[in-house]
C-alpha cells in the first residue's frame, strides 16, 4: 500500500524524541484545558501560536494535533463529575455519565468515555490515512461555485443547526464575516473599512479575533458572574477507572455506532461535533427503548460510549478535511488553518504533495497523540479532575496575562492589544445574551474563501448568477444542506414537546 | 451600557426592582451592535476608493450583502426582545427567597475591575515594562476575582510575570516588551 509506506516514513519522523516531547506537551496542555469547563482547545491553539513561532512546522504541528484531541477527552471530564461539561461536545455524553457518577460508578463512565474516544479517533485517523489522498484528488474537481457551496453550507449550518437561535446564530456569523472584510482587498487591492488607519490594512489577525472572542470574553464572562453564580461541587472518586469484560462488551457496538455517526461529519461543515454527538446519543436512546430492560435514565454505559466516540471521531476525519480540502469544520481547525498560513503553507490537494514530510509526520502523530491520551486521562483522570482546585482567581488572572502575550508577540503592537480588548468585549456580550460563538469563528475563516470563490465565479460567468448551482457537487451539496436543516428543525421541535410536557 | 448599568444602591437589591421598559430588554444592545456593524459597512461601501479597472463583481460586492444582511438581523433581533424581554432576577440557580436579589445579570462591580486592569495593562506595557504591567494586571485581577491574599497575591502576579518574560528571552530568544520582535517575521 503507497499510504502505508508513506505513513512508515511519519511514524519515523514522528518518533524522534524531541517531536515525542511535542506530542506529550500538546496533549497534556490539551487534557488541561478540556477539563476546566469554559476553557477549550481552540483557545488553546490560540495561545499557542506565537509560541511555536519559534518551532519547525513540523514540531508545532504535531503540538496542535496533541492538543486538538487532548480537548476532546479532558472535556468529558468535569461533565462526568460535576455535571458542566468542559465543552460543547461533551454535552451529550454529560447526562448519563453524570447519573452513572451519582450511582457511584464514575470510575466505569471515565473510563468508557476515555476508551471511546480512543476507538473513536483511532478509526477515524485510519481512515483519513487512507482517503485523504482520495479526498485530495477530488478537490481538484472542486472549481469558486463548489467552494462556494461549502462555505454557504458551513455558515448555515452552523448559524442554525448548533445554535438555539437562527437568528442569533446568524448574528454571530454577520460579525465574523464584517472582521474578516476588513483589510486590502486581495482581488483589486481596495482599502477596505480600515478608516485609514495603517494597522489595519493586513486586516484583523486571526489571533487576535481568537484570543479575544473565546479567551478574554471568557474571562470577562466569569468576572461577571463568578460572585453570583453557585459554587459547583465535584462527586470524589477512589477507584481507578476501569471496566470489567462484561461491560466492555455493553460498550463496544456503542462505541462503534458513535463511531460511524462522526466520521462524515468531520467533512460536512456543521460547526464542530456537537451535532454528531447528540446524533449518537439519540440513536442509543432510541435502541435501549426496545431493550427488555431499558437502562437510559439510570445511567446507561452506552449513554456516555457513543456520543464520546463519535466527537474523537469528527475531529479525526476533520483533520483529513482540512489537510486534504483545506476546509475548517471547526473553530480549532479553522485556527490550525491560520497556522498553517503563518508558515506559508496552503491546506488543501497541493499540500499533499508539496509537503508530504509535514502531511504524513502530522497524521502518524495523530496516533501517537491518541495513544499517549489514552494513558494520560484512563489512569490519571481522578488526578486531572483535581484541577478544578486550582483557585479561579489565579487561573483567570493567568489566562488574561497569556492572551496579552499571545496578541503581543505576534504583532508587537499595542493598537492589537485594544483590538483585542474591544473583541473581547464584544465576545462577553455574545455570551452574556446567548449567542452562540462558533459562527463567529466561522464566517472569520471561511468569509475570505466564500467572498473570493463568489467573486471569481460570477466574474467568470460575466454575472450569470447560475454559474453558483451549475454542477452535481454544488447541487449535492445545497441538497445536503436542506437535510441537515430539517434534521436542526425536527430536533428543535422535539425538544421544545418534550419542555412542555 | 443600556440603563441597567447604573449604581448599586444597597437596598435596591433588596426589594422588588422597577420595571421600566427596558428592563429586561438589555439585550437591545446587541441589535444596535449588529445594526452599528451594517452602518459601518455601509459608511464604508461608499466612501471606498476603487480601484480604476477592477472588475466587477468589485470589492464592495460581498460587503453590501453583509450589510443587507446585517440591517435584516438587527432589525430581528430588536423585535424579538421587545417581544420576549429576560425574566425579572437571576435564572432560578437558586431557591426563591434564599440568594439576594441583584439589579443586573451582570456584576459590573467585578467586570469593570477586569476591564480597567486589562485597559491599563495596554496602555502601560511600552513605558513601563512587561514584568510590572502583567503582574499589576494579573494581581488586579485576581483580587476582581475575589481573591484577597494581601503578600501571597502581588509576590504571586510578580514571580508570574517575572518568569514568563524569562522563558521567553532566554528559551524562545524574543524580548518584551521592545521592537525587536518585528525583525524576527
Amino acid at each position: 500500500m503507497d499510504s502505508l509506506d508513506l505513513l512508515l516514513g511519519g511514524f519515523a519522523q514522528a518518533l524522534t524524541p524531541m517531536n515525542l516531547l511535542w506530542v506529550f506537551i500538546g496533549a497534556f496542555l490539551g487534557t488541561a484545558v478540556g477539563v476546566l469547563p469554559g476553557l477549550g482547545s481552540a483557545m488553546a491553539v490560540a495561545l499557542l501560536l506565537p509560541v511555536t513561532f519559534s518551532l519547525d512546522p513540523v514540531g508545532a504541528f504535531i503540538m496542535f494535533a496533541g492538543v486538538y484531541f487532548g480537548g476532546l477527552f479532558g472535556d468529558s471530564t468535569m461533565g462526568i463529575l460535576m455535571n458542566t461539561p468542559g465543552g460543547s461536545t461533551a454535552i451529550a455524553t454529560t447526562f448519563e455519565g453524570h447519573r452513572m457518577a451519582k450511582d457511584g460508578r464514575a470510575p466505569q463512565a471515565l473510563a468508557t468515555s476515555a476508551i471511546g474516544a480512543f476507538i473513536g479517533g483511532i478509526i477515524a485517523t485510519t481512515l483519513v490515512v487512507f482517503f485523504a489522498p482520495r479526498l485530495a484528488e477530488l478537490a481538484v474537481l472542486f472549481g469558486p461555485g463548489e467552494y462556494f457551496a461549502l462555505a454557504i453550507f458551513a455558515f448555515v449550518a452552523t448559524a442554525s443547526v448548533v445554535s438555539d437561535s437562527v437568528t442569533k446564530g446568524l448574528s454571530a456569523l454577520v460579525i465574523g464575516l464584517t472582521l474578516a472584510v476588513i483589510g486590502i482587498d486581495g482581488i483589486s487591492g481596495a482599502a477596505r473599512f480600515t478608516l485609514g488607519v495603517p494597522e489595519l490594512f493586513d486586516g484583523v489577525s486571526i489571533i487576535v479575533i481568537t484570543v479575544g472572542i473565546l479567551a478574554l470574553g471568557e474571562v470577562f464572562h466569569v468576572a461577571s458572574r463568578i460572585h453570583r453564580d453557585p459554587v459547583l461541587t465535584s462527586i470524589a472518586i477512589s477507584a481507578r477507572p476501569y471496566l470489567s469484560k462484561a461491560e466492555f462488551r455493553e460498550a463496544l457496538p456503542a462505541w462503534l455506532r458513535g463511531t460511524a455517526f462522526g466520521v462524515p461529519f468531520g467533512v460536512i461543515p456543521v460547526g464542530g461535533a456537537e451535532v454528531p454527538t447528540f446524533m449518537a446519543y439519540g440513536t442509543e436512546r432510541t435502541l435501549d427503548r426496545k431493550r427488555r430492560t431499558p437502562k437510559f435514565g439510570s445511567g446507561a454505559i452506552r449513554g456516555v460510549a457513543a456520543p464520546e466516540a463519535a466527537g474523537n471521531a469528527t475531529s479525526g476525519t476533520a483533520m483529513g478535511a482540512l489537510l486534504a480540502l483545506g476546509l475548517p469544520t471547526s473553530a480549532t481547525a479553522a485556527i490550525m488553518l491560520a497556522a498553517f498560513q503563518q508558515y506559508g503553507l496552503q491546506p488543501g490537494p497541493l499540500l499533499f504533495e508539496r509537503s508530504p514530510d509535514l502531511v504524513w509526520a502530522l497524521l502518524a502523530s495523530l496516533f501517537v497523540g491518541l495513544v499517549m491520551l489514552l494513558i494520560l486521562n484512563l489512569p490519571f483522570a481522578p488526578i486531572w479532575a483535581k484541577l478544578i482546585l486550582v483557585p479561579k482567581p489565579y487561573l483567570y488572572a493567568g489566562i488574561s496575562v497569556f492572551c496579552a502575550l499571545g496578541v503581543y508577540a505576534t504583532s508587537a503592537a499595542v493598537s492589537d492589544l485594544l483590538l483585542v480588548f474591544g473583541i473581547g468585549f464584544v465576545g462577553f456580550l455574545l455570551r452574556r445574551y446567548g449567542f452562540p460563538l462558533a459562527p463567529v469563528m466561522i464566517g472569520v475563516v471561511l468569509g475570505p474563501l466564500a467572498e473570493t470563490s463568489l467573486r471569481n465565479a460570477l466574474a467568470s460567468s460575466g454575472g450569470d448568477a447560475t454559474v453558483l448551482i451549475s454542477s452535481g457537487i454544488s447541487i449535492t451539496l445545497y441538497g445536503i444542506l436542506a437535510l441537515v436543516m430539517v434534521y436542526g428543525i425536527t430536533r428543535k421541535i422535539r425538544a421544545r414537546q418534550m419542555q412542555d410536557v | 451600557m443600556s440603563s441597567d448599568t447604573t449604581q448599586h444602591a444597597p437596598d435596591a437589591a433588596r426589594q422588588e426592582p422597577p420595571r421600566g421598559f427596558f428592563a429586561g430588554r438589555s439585550e437591545l444592545v446587541l441589535a444596535l451592535l449588529v445594526a452599528g456593524v451594517g452602518a459601518y459597512l455601509t459608511i464604508g461601501v461608499v466612501t471606498m476608493d476603487v480601484p480604476p479597472g477592477a472588475r466587477p463583481p468589485g470589492p464592495q460586492f460581498f460587503p453590501v450583502l453583509i450589510a443587507i444582511a446585517s440591517f435584516v438581523l438587527a432589525a430581528l433581533l430588536a423585535v424579538q426582545t421587545f417581544r420576549h424581554p429576560e425574566p425579572a432576577s437571576a435564572p432560578a440557580a437558586a431557591p426563591a427567597g434564599s440568594a439576594p436579589r441583584y439589579r443586573t445579570h451582570s456584576d459590573w462591580k467585578s467586570l469593570s475591575m477586569v476591564l480597567v486592569a486589562f485597559l491599563a495593562f495596554c496602555l502601560l506595557l511600552e513605558p513601563v515594562g512587561w514584568i510590572l504591567s502583567a503582574a499589576l494586571m494579573f494581581w488586579a485581577i485576581s483580587y476582581a476575582l475575589g481573591s484577597r491574599r494581601r503578600y501571597f497575591d502581588p509576590a504571586l502576579a510578580l514571580v508570574f510575570s517575572s518568569f514568563i518574560q524569562v522563558a521567553f528571552s532566554a528559551g524562545l530568544g524574543l524580548a518584551l516588551p521592545s521592537g525587536i520582535l518585528e525583525g524576527m517575521f
